[in-house]
């Protein structure tokens, strides 16, 4: 596999050898090729090629070595079973494919991603993934506290149907080891403005150039700068949108070349009136540029406890009354030749995250 | 949007300043995201100048990637839970107010909001010896209400005037006088108000809603935007700088009357945890009980839906019903 990776690296690297300087804008790749080649000293070329290289991140389409090549379109995990429960059969999001998660507010939007991330972040043998995550904080709703105490759970559940019942204390410090392990899988950005979301996202590239194993993107929320881009941007809707609109087309790049997947949690804004299951309050209303991208759509809602329900958790001594929530999925995945399908499911939040009932 | 300036970074001179707004090239993200190669044919600047520009910009104004491990580990060492004082309270909170998150307090008139809020200012300066930020936006925080719920923690009047000292109070009655004071405290602000004594681990906004609700409404959306702006400032402060942010908020009712937290659905996504408090209804002499219910409508931590009921002379231990009268009417305001 590394030899691979080594061959097509210097092969591209002789095709593509990128121009050192360009006072003048007409200037051709080839006469770089041979400018390149004949200047400078071993350590001198070494020092320019790895400037060039971190140029080359950035302008992928006009050059990039083969590992990057390679990182950009082999090597990233499949998401499609990421969550088999969530999704239609066999529909689960593909490679470059968007999911947008939708509620209002307490309806575990934030919570299934955690569950996602954990489920991305862990270990195989904990019934993981194993693959890097990058987690957009617009809202700064990340509670690491309870994204640890999550994984903490699933982590001991994986070890204790692995070993038996008997935990012994002195795992301790490999439990803390896993755990580190996990954690560094993860990259959080937290953004404080439209404008530094779409900086961050182009900053994100050379991020996702050259981590291969990054697979997942997930972004809460997408909608957290909606009222602030509406005040900022006058009177016009497509001043309002740009920001934003920005972003989604630079998202809709970055999916088609890293081919990663997307969740994005967006809040509902408008209060339901006429009942829960009005359309009007859950129209999105985000740019159309994103509407684009989107190609699962998660519906979130909270389930009205059931008085039965209720009653039965008591009577097992169940002093919290666990809410269940409903997700509605609805996908127009393109890949699974164009055809559309939908599932609900539900879950309750427990102390090990989400668990699908 | 970040305006491209002479002087921003090494190379962007004046020159090249003309020549890019020649190109309709204005601000940050208009350099990041245009085709480098294409502007520098289109300003004759050579591109590797550009290409260093870009990136030199692009290091200043994006959020930096950090490794779920270092903020974890950052997280431990910096997180507080800073106990209001009471215990029923705690425990809907489990433990306390969590230093770097936005807890709300939301309630009618007279169900005790303002009351908890000082209980909570009081016990953090005295016990935890910590320093508050106390922003009153209705004018009904009076000292002399503090220092009685002090007499009843210590005799020793130095000890009095310490933690009264601790607690900085800021008076204002509009959200740009909020905002103004809000974005002082994150510039600076908040080091300066620790100097004598705790650093600043939590900051009231009692209340919060007072300078918002009155925006809102109708089909502009500027109060939206400056209500935004408030939550945005909030957050960034209480994740900056490691404080507890405690924020208080109206009711009003949905539709099925049902009682919620006013403000709307855009700012329910704001407060990480929130309370709805009430009054408990008890025999005859309504008026003069001190008992409030407390309910959990979110957390992150706890199971929603929690109810504890708690008395409000908690504080003042237990000195005697006419605590509870020094309420402000909030819900009018």
């Amino acid at each position: 596999m590394f030899q691979i990776v080594c061959l097509i690296s210097k092969t591209v690297w002789i095709h593509f050898v990128p121009i050192p300087d360009r006072t003048e804008p007409d200037k051709r790749p080839g006469t770089a090729l041979l400018r390149a080649a004949g200047t400078g000293s071993e350590s001198d070329r070494a020092r320019r090629a790895a400037e060039e290289e971190e140029e080359d991140e950035a302008r992928v389409e006009m050059s990039e070595s083969g590992t990057q090549l390679f990182a950009r379109l082999e090597a990233r995990r499949c998401l499609k079973d990421i969550e088999p429960r969530l999704f239609p059969d066999d529909g689960g999001p593909d490679h470059g494919e968007v999911v947008e998660v939708y509620g209002p507010e307490g309806t575990g939007k934030t919570e299934l991603l955690y569950h996602l991330l954990s489920r991305c972040v862990l270990p195989e043998a904990a019934g993981g993934l194993e693959v890097d995550v990058v987690f957009v904080d617009t809202d700064y709703s990340l509670d690491m506290l309870r994204l640890v105490s999550i994984l903490d759970t699933r982590l001991n559940k994986g070890r204790t149907t692995l070993k038996g019942l008997s935990t012994s204390p002195s795992s301790a410090g490999s439990d803390e080891a896993a755990l580190h392990l996990c954690l560094s899988r993860l990259l959080v950005v937290h953004c404080s403005s439209s404008s530094q979301l779409l900086l961050t996202l182009h900053f994100l590239e050379t991020t996702l150039s050259s981590r291969s194993s990054l697979a997942l993107l997930l972004i809460d929320s997408m909608s957290a700068f909606y009222w602030s881009d509406r005040g900022e941007g006058g009177a016009s809707i497509s001043k309002q949108e740009e920001k934003l609109s920005k972003s989604s087309e630079l998202l809709g790049r970055l999916l088609r070349d890293y081919r990663i997947t997307i969740f994005a949690t967006c809040h509902a804004i408008r209060r339901s009136n006429s009942g829960p299951s009005s359309s009007e309050t859950d129209r999105p209303f985000l740019c159309r540029p994103w509407q684009r991208l989107v190609t699962h759509r998660l519906l979130c809602s909270r389930q009205e406890a059931d008085p039965d329900q209720a009653g039965s958790d008591r009577g097992d001594g169940e002093q919290r009354r666990r809410r269940v929530f409903r997700v509605h999925c609805t996908s127009s995945s393109l890949s699974s030749t164009g055809t559309k399908g939908s599932r609900t499911s539900s879950f309750r939040v427990t102390d090990g995250g989400v668990e699908f009932i | 949007m970040v305006i491209l300036r002479e002087g921003m970074c090494p190379g962007l001179d004046e020159d090249l300043l003309r020549s890019l707004r020649a190109a309709d090239i204005r601000t940050v993200e208009d350099l990041v995201s245009s085709d480098s190669e294409e502007l520098a044919q289109k300003c004759s600047v050579s591109y590797k100048a550009l290409f260093a520009i870009r990136r030199v910009l692009l290091a200043q104004h994006t959020a930096f990637p950090v490794s779920g491990a270092d903020l974890y580990e950052e997280l431990l060492s910096s997180t507080a839970i800073l106990s209001t004082g009471n215990p029923s309270l705690d425990k809907l909170l489990d433990s306390g107010l969590f230093t770097g998150e936005i807890t709300e307090l939301s309630g009618g008139p007279g169900s005790g909001k303002s009351q908890v809020c000082f209980g909570a200012a009081v016990h953090i300066s005295h016990h935890l010896k910590q320093s508050v930020i106390y922003i009153d936006t209705t004018g009904g925080l009076t000292a002399s209400r503090l220092l009685q719920m002090l007499r009843s923690e210590t005799t020793n009047t130095d000890e009095q005037m310490e933690a009264l000292q601790r607690i900085r109070i800021v008076r204002l009655f509009d959200v740009y006088a909020l905002l103004d004071c809000l974005y002082g405290l994150c510039g600076g602000g908040l080091q300066q108000a620790s100097v004598g004594g705790g650093s600043v681990k939590a900051v009231i906004v009692d209340s919060v809603s007072a300078v918002i609700a009155p925006l809102l409404g109708g089909k502009q959306s500027e109060g939206m935007s400056l209500m935004t702006q408030v939550a945005g400032v909030l957050k960034t402060m209480a994740k900056d700088f490691s404080v507890a942010a405690l924020v208080t908020n109206h009711v009003t009712r949905s539709g099925s009357g049902d009682v919620q937290p006013g403000l709307g659905v855009s700012w329910s996504h704001v407060p990480r945890t929130r309370i709805l408090l009430e009054r408990v209804e008890t025999a005859p002499s309504v008026s003069r009980s001190s008992l409030r219910s407390a309910t959990l409508i979110k957390s992150s931590r706890q199971p929603c839906c929690i109810k504890e009921e708690f008395d409000l002379r908690w504080w003042s231990g237990a000195a005697g019903g006419a605590s509870g009268k020094r309420k402000l009417d909030q819900a009018g305001s």
